[in-house]
């Protein structure tokens, strides 16, 4: 049945190279995550402020980000904004197309998580003489991160599961291009690809565990 | 930027290649939404232990990137000489890619009706068929559809990639026509409003559907 | 007795209709009727559509040519890059008419047949980045189809000169896109490729400035690796292109100028 042997002593020797891609996949998921929250934080802000155009900003980010393909924002970042001349690498037109589609998402889950907090609370630390912005610093964010924790777990590993689209406009030292580049070289597309998944997986895999592990920590009751 | 090279043929091509995002779309929720009913049936009934290797295969669609599923699954086909069109392959990874999400959101459905009422309905002589066809189905799928709906527009925008597998789609569209006419920023603006505009909709019905469903309300 | 007899008649019969000699896909193409080509089309003057969006390019019509040599119909089906191995292995196409470069590395996966194309290296540049030779190039940043002979080979230079930056598209489409807007400041392509793309005139402030010092790079049909009935067909096909004139009147009709040498001084095949 099968015609084709494989090769895996091969593509096990580029298993350095590709590792080190991994390196930087992790990180421009962290940083894309990092940004993404703070972007989200802001617009979250800009949504409960009552300001009409900072409200409506916001909601056109969220529904923008979550309304069409990560791919395309991403396209978007770098041959869209590219003819208005503003041109960004590889690596930060990737890194800027995931953190607006982090932010979106990231948003709409501090939306909801949002609701899970009686307004009375915010009532009752305003009475006490809190400012309403320490009110929300320090009565309302720690319980909406605690409630959006999980999603957001989700979104990081998305976030990475992301990364990979950076092939598309030209990234070549992640994961996903070093191992697109070897394949174009040695048409051996289902070894590395398949090495490339087992990375992709552990890396998932070992994010997911440590946010559970930073979780039982920073929620203890 | 009004001035513009686009002509209606050419929209006609953009809107060939919406009808192929929503053909695979379709295809694929519909697949992996009945395969994902019967692994969270399955992952139900056999508990955590058992259905240890269904969570893992399944955890694995979750945690690869979808283009590498998408090479990978069309690198498999050609070793394995199936012969298939990057459309069969296309659906076929991504039926499966639905599935893993979907069993989750099954799982999740089946798992939010209370331990009570299912036996409640057993004591009262239903069969266990009877039971999942006429207590568990209509509570879990009140539960379980927006995240559903969240589910399938997350499968129609992630169908963009399978324009790496030679298949004219929405993007891959817009791209040809980029390549013919040098409008990059126009004619990605109108593929971006397409997209928004067959999802938009649909999401503001799954919040809506969530918002009154929702179980406290 | 007779039930045997006419089992034992069957059983001959049989092994006289399956048994003449395994078909090859050689056979396999001249009895489907169709010969189903892989070919990239974002790649003009070899492969690129026409106002319609259908298949048009040097590599078309050497498919059709090859589709009437074996007397069949020729099938375009269009593979980007990335996508011809797979489409072959899994028979979804015979032949590829890609443009492919003969690499060694490739030829552990694929066989591929004498070359029937060659293509000489340039150098186009953005005119804003002030680039007028190879050596301009220098600590800019430059761009290529990834996993291309000249994407190899430039990224190689990149890495020589210890500045600038190398960044692999996946379409040449891409990389002209990102040239004309400025991402990067040149790209080296195949000559072909970039005359035809500065001439289309969609592409603003953009020229071919210069040759690139790089190998010819030969581009050759390939096949399955173990279908040495097809290769041997498809060297033949390659010679007689060349010595019916044909190669030279595609050439012609699609690129223009001097036909390239298809042979290399000094060795055999």
């Amino acid at each position: 049945m099968f015609s084709y042997t494989f090769h895996w002593n091969q593509a096990l020797k580029a298993l350095p190279q590709m590792l080190e891609g991994a390196l930087v996949t992790l990180q421009i998921a962290i940083l894309s995550m990092a940004i993404g929250l703070a972007v989200a934080l802001a617009l979250t802000l800009f949504r409960m402020s009552g300001n009409r155009i900072l409200n409506g900003f916001a909601t056109a980010w969220v529904e923008i980000a979550r309304n069409t393909p990560a791919l395309f924002q991403i396209y978007m970042a770098h041959f869209g904004l590219g003819n208005f001349g503003i041109h960004l690498s590889p690596y930060t037109a990737l890194l800027v197309g995931i953190a607006f589609n982090n932010a979106g998402y990231l948003a709409e889950n501090f939306r909801g998580a949002l609701k899970a907090i009686p307004e009375t609370q915010t009532r009752a630390g305003r009475s006490l003489g809190m400012t309403s912005l320490q009110a929300f610093r320090y009565i309302v964010l720690p319980q909406m991160l605690r409630v959006a924790f999980l999603p957001a777990t989700n979104q990081m590993v998305w976030a990475i599961l992301m990364t990979s689209l950076g092939v598309t406009v030209g990234m070549n030292t992640d994961l996903a291009g070093i191992t697109q580049e070897l394949n174009a070289r040695s048409f051996r597309t289902f070894e590395f690809f398949a090495i490339a998944a087992v990375i992709y997986y552990l890396i998932a895999k070992a994010v997911t565990l440590a946010a559970r592990l930073l979780a039982a920590r920073m929620f203890r009751y | 930027m009004f001035d513009t090279a686009l002509s209606l043929a050419d929209l006609g091509f953009l809107a060939k290649g919406a009808a192929m995002t929503l053909a695979v779309t379709a295809v694929s929720v519909i697949a992996g939404t009945v395969l994902g009913i019967v692994f969270g049936v399955v992952r139900n009934q056999a508990g955590p232990y058992w259905s240890l290797p269904l969570t893992f295969l399944l955890d694995i669609f979750r945690s690869v990137p979808l283009l590498i599923q998408l090479v990978l699954g069309n690198a498999l086909q050609s070793i394995m000489k199936l012969g298939w069109a990057p459309f069969t392959t296309s659906c076929v990874v991504l039926s499966l890619y639905t599935a893993a999400y979907c069993t989750e959101i099954v799982r999740g459905g089946i798992s939010s009706v209370p331990a009570t009422t299912r036996r409640a309905a057993r004591s009262l002589g239903l069969t266990w068929w009877q039971d999942m066809r006429y207590i568990v189905a209509p509570l879990a799928t009140r539960v379980s559809l927006p995240a559903w709906i969240g589910l399938t527009l997350g499968v129609m925008k992630d169908s963009a990639l399978v324009l790496w597998l030679g298949l004219i789609e929405l993007l891959r569209a817009s791209q040809i026509l980029v390549t013919r006419l040098q409008e990059p920023l126009f004619i990605l603006l109108i593929c971006g409003a397409i997209y928004f505009i067959i999802s938009f909709p649909i999401a503001r019905l799954g919040g809506y559907l969530e918002k009154r469903w929702s179980p406290n309300d | 007795m007779k039930k045997t007899s006419v089992l034992a008649f069957g059983l001959v019969a049989a092994t006289l209709l399956s048994n003449p000699a395994k078909a090859d896909k050689l056979d396999d193409i001249i009895s489907s009727g169709t010969l189903r080509c892989a070919v990239v089309l974002d790649f003009p003057p070899m492969g690129s559509r026409d106002e319609s969006n259908n298949p048009i390019g040097f590599d078309v019509d050497y498919c059709n040519d090859l589709a009437k040599a074996l007397g069949v119909t020729a099938e375009i089906v269009e593979t980007p890059f990335p996508e011809r191995i797979p489409a072959l292995m899994s028979g979804r196409v015979d032949v590829g008419v890609a443009s492919t470069s003969d690499t060694l590395e490739r030829a552990k996966t694929v066989g591929m047949s004498i070359p029937y194309f060659a293509f000489e290296m340039a150098v186009t540049a953005n005119d804003k980045s002030g680039i007028k030779t190879f050596e301009d190039m220098k600590g800019k940043t430059v761009g290529a189809t990834a996993g291309t002979f000249e994407a190899i080979a430039l990224e190689k230079s990149v890495k020589e000169w210890g500045a600038g930056e190398f960044r692999p598209y996946q379409t040449q489409a891409d990389v002209f896109l990102a040239l004309s807007q400025g991402q990067i400041d040149a790209t080296v392509s195949t000559s072909t490729v970039a005359q035809s793309n500065v001439k289309s005139g969609k592409f603003a402030g953009i020229s071919v400035v210069a040759k690139a010092p790089y190998d010819i790079d030969y581009v050759a049909l390939f096949t399955n690796r173990e279908e040495y009935g097809l290769i041997n067909y498809l060297n033949l096909f390659v010679n007689q292109q060349v010595r019916t004139g044909r190669y030279k009147e595609l050439y012609e009709k699609w690129v223009g100028g001097d036909v390239p040498d298809l042979s290399v001084n000094g060795v055999y095949r």
